[in-house]
C-alpha cells in the first residue's frame, strides 16, 4: 500500500498529526449520492477534521459533508487531495484512500462481500 | 365534462394509468418568528431526530432499492455543514422553520443549477427533506393521497412515493422531473407508470387522465373511444414488426452507453411460449438433457431435429444457443445404466459424450441439419482440455461430409466452450479455436471451492465464492478479449441482480438467464455504468 509512505511525507506522529494523500479518481461515476453516502459516513467515523480538494483548485471542502462532497464534482479523472487533522488522522487517510481505490465499496452496502 | 387534451412528455416507466386527478398543490408556509434561540434550536435538533428515525423506520420496511434512497436522505440530516447552517441562522434571529429551509434553499438551488443531471435530480430528495422535518416540527406526517389515482405535479418527493399504497393502481406525470431522479427509479422499480416533462398544464376541474409511460403521452379527461384504443392495444398480441418493442430490445445498454444483450436460458420450449423474443437478444442456453425425455430420445436423431429446428424458427434470426447432451454428475444419463455415485468429478459433459461417441454424433447430425433453419451456435458442456474441443469439431467435420454425401442439408453452425472448469478459465488462451465462451457460474464455483452445489453440508462455502469466482473471470474476460473471442455468461448469476455490478466490473456484456428474471436485471443494468457502479444512484 502506498498508503503509508504517501503519508509518511506529510508528518510523523501517528497520533494526533495532519495527513494527506491524494489519488486519481480511476473508477466510475464519481461521487454521486451512494458513493458520497459511504464516504462521508466513513469520514465520520473518525474524530479527526477530514478535508478534500479536487483537480488543484486550492478549495479544502469539509469531507464529512454529503452536500459539499457531492458538490464537489469528483469524477472519474479527478485528482482528489483529502487531508486530515487530528486524532487518528493516519488511520483515516488510509481508510478513505482504500474506499476511492476500491471503488466506493459498491456492494458493500447490502452487507455482501462480493 | 372538460374536453379531452392531448400531451406529450418523456416516459421514465413503462406501462399505462388511468385515474382520478390529484393535483400535488405545493404548501404555503407559515413561518413564526423567534421567540427564544434556544428552545428554536431544540425544536429544530428534535424535528431532524424525529424525521431521522422516521426514515430509519421506513428503510428497514424497504427493499435495497428504496432503502439506498433513503439513506441518502438519512445523511442529507445528518450533514454537519446544513445542521451548522440552520444553527446559524437561529444565532441570527431566525425561527427553526425559517432557519432550516433558508440553509437548505442554497443547496436545491445550487443542486438544480448543476450542469450534471445527477446532481440535478438531488434537488427532489433535499426539497424532500426540508419538507419532513417542518412537518415534524408541526407534527404532521407526510401528506398522502387517494389511492388508484395519478399524482400530477411539479415533483415528487420519494418519500411521498414510498408512503404510497400503490397496489390500487395510479401513476405519475410531472411538468419537469428528471429521468435520473429517485422518484423515476423507484417508479420502475414498482411498475407505477410515469411520465415527466409535459410542461405545466391547466386542470379543468375534477377530471380523469390517462397517461402512457412507455409512449410518454397523456391524455386529459380521455373519451371512452380513447380509453378503449389504450386498453385494446395494450391487451392484443402486438405484431413482431412492432418498431416500439424493437425499440425496447435494441436499446438495452448501461446509464452510460455500453449495450448489453440479454439472452434468455430455456429448460423447456412451454418457457417460449410465454417470452417476448423482441425483447431478448437469443437464447443464450438451451439445455438439451433436458428436453430428452428417455435414453431413446438421445439416440433419435429425427427426435432431435425436430425439437431444435422448432426452436431456431421461434427465434427467427436471433441466435440459438444449443449446450450439448451434458449428462453425469447430478443429472444421470436415462436409463443408460452409466452411473457413478453422484460424483461431479467424473465421466460428465464432454467426457462422457466423447466416450459414447455414438450418441455425440447424432447430436451432432441433428444440430447440423437443424442449423439451415436459423441462427445456431452449439456449445460443449465442462471442456477442461483443448484437445477435447478439437475431437468434437472433428466429429462435427466428419458428420458434416457424412451429409454432403447422402445430400442432406447442413450448416457448420459456431462451436463454442461452456467455461465451467476452473482449469479451463485459467488456460483460456489455449482455446482459440473455440468460437466463442460462456461462463457456467454454477458448476465454476462448485469446483473452486470444491464445495458440491447441492450438499447442504457445505451449501455456505459453495454460496460464497463469488469473489473468487469476479477474480477468475476478471482475468478469463481480459484472455477472451486478446483472442478476440464472444463471451457471455449464462450461470445463475447472470440472473442474481446484486452480482451484476461485478460482473459488469469484470467486462461482462452478454447474460443469458431465466426469463422470470428480465426485467429486474434489465432495470438493474439501466441503472449502472459499464463498469459496474452506480450510475443512477440506488
Amino acid at each position: 500500500m502506498s498508503n503509508k509512505h504517501d503519508a509518511r511525507l506529510q508528518e510523523t506522529d501517528h497520533v494526533t498529526a495532519q495527513w494527506q494523500t491524494e489519488i486519481e479518481v480511476v473508477h466510475g461515476i464519481g461521487l454521486h449520492a451512494r458513493p458520497s453516502v459511504i464516504f462521508t459516513r466513513l469520514a465520520k467515523s473518525f474524530p479527526c477534521t477530514i478535508e478534500i480538494e479536487v483537480n488543484g483548485s486550492s478549495v479544502w471542502l469539509n469531507g464529512k459533508s454529503i452536500v459539499k462532497v457531492m458538490g464537489a464534482k469528483i469524477r472519474k479523472g479527478s485528482v482528489l487531495k483529502i487531508r486530515a487533522d487530528g486524532i487518528r488522522a493516519a488511520e483515516a487517510i488510509a481508510a478513505l484512500k482504500e474506499l476511492v481505490e476500491h471503488n466506493f465499496d459498491e456492494g458493500k452496502i447490502h452487507g455482501r462481500n462480493v | 365534462m372538460a374536453e379531452m387534451y392531448r400531451l406529450q412528455g418523456q416516459g421514465t416507466s413503462p406501462g399505462t394509468a388511468f385515474g382520478q386527478i390529484h393535483l400535488a398543490v405545493e404548501a404555503e408556509e407559515t413561518f413564526a418568528s423567534q421567540t427564544d434561540a434556544s428552545a428554536e434550536h431544540a425544536v429544530l435538533a428534535d424535528a431532524i431526530r424525529v424525521s431521522i428515525a422516521a426514515l430509519r423506520e421506513l428503510v428497514a420496511r424497504s427493499g435495497p432499492e428504496s432503502a439506498a434512497v433513503l439513506e441518502f436522505q438519512i445523511e442529507m440530516l445528518l450533514d454537519p455543514e446544513i445542521t451548522e447552517m440552520a444553527a446559524g441562522r437561529i444565532g441570527a434571529g431566525d425561527g427553526a422553520a425559517l432557519a432550516w429551509v433558508t440553509a437548505l434553499e442554497d443547496y436545491i438551488t445550487g443542486f438544480e443549477q448543476s450542469d450534471d443531471e445527477h446532481v440535478r435530480a438531488r434537488a427532489a430528495d433535499v426539497i424532500d427533506i426540508k419538507n419532513r422535518v417542518l412537518a415534524a416540527m408541526r407534527g404532521n406526517p407526510v401528506a398522502d393521497f387517494p389511492g388508484g389515482s395519478v399524482f400530477v405535479g411539479q415533483d415528487i418527493q420519494p418519500s411521498v412515493f414510498l408512503a404510497h399504497d400503490w397496489s390500487s393502481g395510479g401513476g405519475i406525470v410531472l411538468f419537469h422531473g428528471s429521468a435520473a431522479s429517485h422518484v423515476s427509479m423507484l417508479a420502475r422499480a414498482k411498475s407505477v407508470p410515469m411520465v415527466i416533462g409535459t410542461g405545466i398544464f391547466n386542470i379543468a376541474g375534477e377530471g380523469k387522465l390517462l397517461l402512457d409511460g412507455g409512449s410518454g403521452s397523456v391524455v386529459l379527461h380521455p373519451s371512452d373511444e380513447a380509453l378503449q384504443q389504450v386498453l385494446s392495444t395494450r391487451f392484443s398480441p402486438r405484431p413482431p414488426e412492432d418498431e416500439a418493442e424493437q425499440r425496447y430490445a435494441a436499446e438495452l445498454q448501461t446509464a452510460d452507453g455500453a449495450e448489453i444483450g440479454l439472452s434468455i436460458n430455456v429448460n423447456d420450449l412451454s418457457d417460449l411460449i410465454s417470452i417476448d423474443r423482441e425483447g431478448i437478444e437469443g437464447i443464450g442456453l438451451l439445455r438439451t438433457e433436458f428436453l430428452m425425455s428417455s435414453a431413446s430420445d438421445m439416440v433419435n436423431e429425427e427426435r432431435q431435429y425436430g425439437i431444435y429446428r422448432q426452436v431456431l424458427e421461434w427465434a427467427g434470426q436471433k441466435p440459438v444457443t444449443i449446450r450439448m447432451l451434458d449428462l453425469g454428475g447430478d443429472k444421470q444419463f436415462h436409463d443408460s445404466g452409466e452411473r457413478e455415485g453422484g460424483s461431479f468429478l467424473g465421466l460428465r459433459g464432454i467426457r462422457l459424450l466423447l466416450a459414447r461417441p455414438e450418441i455425440l454424433r447424432i447430436q451432432a447430425r441433428a444440430l447440423l441439419r437443424s442449423a439451415t433453419h436459423g441462427n445456431l451456435k452449439v456449445m460443449l458442456p465442462m471442456v477442461t482440455l483443448p484437445s477435447e474441443l478439437e475431437k468434437t469439431v472433428r466429429i462435427f467435420r466428419e458428420e458434416s461430409t457424412l451429409l454432403e454425401r447422402r445430400r442432406v442439408d447442413y450448416r457448420m453452425p459456431p462451436i463454442g466452450i461452456m467455461v465451467e472448469v476452473p482449469a479451463t478459465a485459467l488456460m483460456l488462451d489455449t482455446f482459440g479455436a473455440a468460437d466463442f465462451f460462456s461462463f457456467g457460474t454454477n458448476d465454476l464455483a462448485q469446483y473452486l471451492t470444491a464445495a458440491a452445489r447441492d450438499n447442504a453440508v457445505v451449501a455456505d462455502i459453495y454460496a460464497h465464492a463469488a469473489p473468487a469466482i469476479f477474480r477468475l473471470l476478471e482475468h478469463t474476460v481480459h484472455i477472451a478479449a486478446t483472442l478476440g473471442t464472444p463471451v457471455s455468461i449464462c450461470g445463475d448469476m447472470a440472473g442474481e441482480q446484486e452480482y451484476i455490478p461485478a460482473l459488469l466490473g469484470c467486462g461482462l456484456r452478454h447474460f443469458s438467464l431465466a426469463p422470470a428474471q428480465l426485467a429486474v436485471i434489465r432495470l438493474r443494468i439501466m441503472q449502472l455504468n459499464a463498469d459496474g457502479t452506480m450510475a443512477v444512484e440506488k
